[in-house]
């Protein structure tokens, strides 16, 4: 972009830009093989495409752990970047994907809708995922955010013939649109005021002080883009989409979206955020609004995601908004990050942590889901204890996790991420966040309640239900994950540690 | 000899698109117009990056353009797929009837 002669380094690839490209080709070539392995018509084509779309996930994950660069490799003149920090989320998204993949199978064949086009859509969301937090160009940022959210709307929509699914695509899909028509438009005023859309190239015009930052124009660009980023990771007040989009999306949907890509939106938006230069160089007044405003978003969504949390009955529904507050702590992170010792590392782990638990507790409504998701409300969980012991206590540990009580995944990353804010400073920030997190103890704790201290109840979701091996094994390893961070939490927060340092 | 346009009436001028096709999202009731009002919205991005292309003499958001317009058909052709799905079980395009998940 910098000049108008075609560089021919750009038209060459070196070994290890091959090696930091892997994870990503493998996942490419593996959807498009699903592709055409779900019009075979020898046989039903559920089968070759599920193996083939679980391998590529399993095989994209462990290609980014082997293949991790020790340093930053640079791809596509500088458009994207593979390094740790890109490497931990490529493996948390494809597993999110792949778990997601074996608690949809059962999942589908209750519905009745064994398409193979959504292990597909599964697949590529992911892609879009991994492109992301890759990239550093806006307009890439742009073009995998929409490459995700394509796949997303459609598999929000996916039961065609409920209206609740179809009302939660259009919804989101209305909103979706417009948060990222706002998104691209602070993009192109980024350009107008700094002459790029790369934000390395923004982030050290704002450190050498140039005249181009102190506009009017770079302070909108800024903020558009920041709001853009507010709402795909439905911070209050941008949250209203997502408790209708979670109950109308299918119950696996939910899950994948929960995890992977609020990770994939906040893992982007703190690049973008520190790209900006927040904490490093902006000048002291855009500095401080921005502080500000996080500052009183953060504080509305937890105390809002966790008060209405507390009057829903409908688990799906009950889940989305204890997002919505977890959304919250993780602002409290992003905004204490510059200040504490561990930086942002606290946020890596948190989200990593989030997903094990999110997606656990998903697969287990996925597993007790009849059909038309009917039978998630909070009494039809009535006496799970003696019907579904196993269940019972996997759905327990990640209730206890979400909650932040030791020893799981959940304390451990609360922990860290108030510690952080501590050392930052921010008193006030931390009490509001422990007393909304003591608050949200009370509905996570009646689901117990319900599943352990009720009579079972006769109605919809009363009858025992089939739990398929693929479903069990996603339980079995969120519970392993879980409850493995909580034990020995040294090994992931190291891994936090190293993957921050490289933004 | 042609006259030539200030950079600031055209960027004030998409300015105003982009705000009509946001209250144009905000209060209308038909699906229809809403997406159009999406694409108003994309639209006048992409002419604030010829604009400020055109001012820093940088071909960088010019070919910007090119991947918005790309990304911004892809987004009505799904975005339509879904208004049809959901018409099929609700038999209207209109937001005010689309209420079920509010209660």
């Amino acid at each position: 972009m910098d000049s108008p002669i075609i560089n021919p380094e750009f038209l060459t690839i070196s070994p290890e830009q091959i090696r930091a490209l892997t994870p990503y080709l493998v996942v490419f070539g593996g959807a498009l093989l699903a592709i055409v392995l779900s019009v075979l018509r020898v046989v039903q084509p559920k089968w070759p495409v599920f193996i083939a779309v679980l391998l590529t996930a399993l095989a994209g994950a462990a290609a980014s752990q082997m293949l991790a660069p020790e340093a930053e490799v640079s791809l596509f003149g500088g458009m994207m970047v593979s390094d740790t920090y890109s490497n931990i989320f490529n493996i948390l998204f494809l597993m999110s994907a792949a778990f997601t993949l074996l608690v949809s199978f059962k999942y589908l064949d209750t519905e009745r809708m064994q398409h193979p086009e959504y292990y597909v859509l599964v697949l590529l969301s992911a892609l879009g995922m991994m492109l992301m937090t890759s990239a550093i160009d806006l307009i890439v940022i742009f073009i995998a955010l929409e490459t995700l959210s394509l796949g997303v709307y459609v598999l929000v929509g996916f039961r065609r013939a409920d209206r609740r699914s179809n009302e939660a695509a259009v919804k989101y899909f209305i909103l979706g649109s417009a948060a990222s028509a706002i998104f691209l438009y602070g993009t192109a005023l980024l350009y107008g005021a700094s002459g790029s859309v790369r934000i390395d190239q923004i982030l050290s015009l704002v450190h050498s002080g140039g005249a181009e930052v102190s506009t009017p124009l770079f302070a909108l660009g800024a903020w558009l883009v920041i709001l853009g980023f507010l709402f795909k990771v439905a911070s209050v007040p941008f949250h209203m989409w997502m408790p209708d989009v979670y109950e109308g999306a299918p119950v696996p949907v939910t899950g994948f979206m929960t995890t992977g890509l609020k990770a994939a939106a906040f893992a982007t938006f703190l690049r973008v955020f520190l790209g900006l230069g927040y904490g490093s160089g902006l000048t002291a007044v855009i500095q401080s609004h921005i502080h500000d405003v996080l500052w009183v978003c953060a504080v509305l969504t937890m105390v809002i995601g966790n008060v209405v949390a507390l009057t829903q009955t409908n688990l799906k529904r009950m889940l989305a908004y204890s997002s919505i507050a977890h959304t919250g702590y993780l602002l409290v992170g992003m905004i204490t990050g510059t200040a504490s010792a561990d930086g942002y590392a606290s946020v890596v782990l948190y989200l990593v942590a989030y997903a094990a638990m999110n997606l656990g507790a998903f697969a287990v409504l996925s597993i007790l889901a009849t059909k038309d998701d009917v039978g998630l409300n909070l009494q039809d969980l009535s006496g799970l204890s003696r019907k579904h012991p196993l269940l019972a206590l996997a759905m327990a540990v990640f209730l206890f996790s979400m909650a932040g009580v030791p020893p799981t995944a959940g304390f451990v990353a609360k922990y860290q991420l108030f510690y952080g804010a501590v050392q930052a400073g921010e008193i006030p920030l931390v009490v509001i966040s422990v007393l909304c997190s003591a608050i949200s103890v009370y509905y996570y704790l009646r689901v117990l309640v319900f599943m352990y201290m009720r009579e079972p109840v006769a109605g919809a979701g009363s009858d025992k239900r089939s739990v398929s091996p693929w479903a069990a094994i996603a339980v079995l390893g969120m519970v392993f994950a879980t409850l493995q961070m909580g034990v020995i939490p040294a090994k992931m927060i190291s891994a936090a540690r190293r993957a921050v340092a490289s933004l | 000899m042609i006259n030539t346009v200030e950079p600031w009436v055209v960027l004030s001028f998409s300015a105003v698109i982009f705000c009509i096709g946001l209250v144009g999202l905000l209060i209308r009731r038909n699906i229809l117009i809403v997406l159009m009002c999406i694409e108003l919205m994309l639209n006048a991005v992409n002419l604030t990056y010829v604009t400020f292309s055109k001012m820093q003499g940088d071909m960088g958001g010019q070919m910007s353009v090119f991947f918005i317009i790309t990304v911004a058909a892809a987004e009505s052709a799904v975005g339509l797929g879904l208004v049809i799905a959901l018409f099929r079980t609700l038999r209207t395009v209109d937001t005010d009837e689309i209420r079920l998940l509010k209660e």
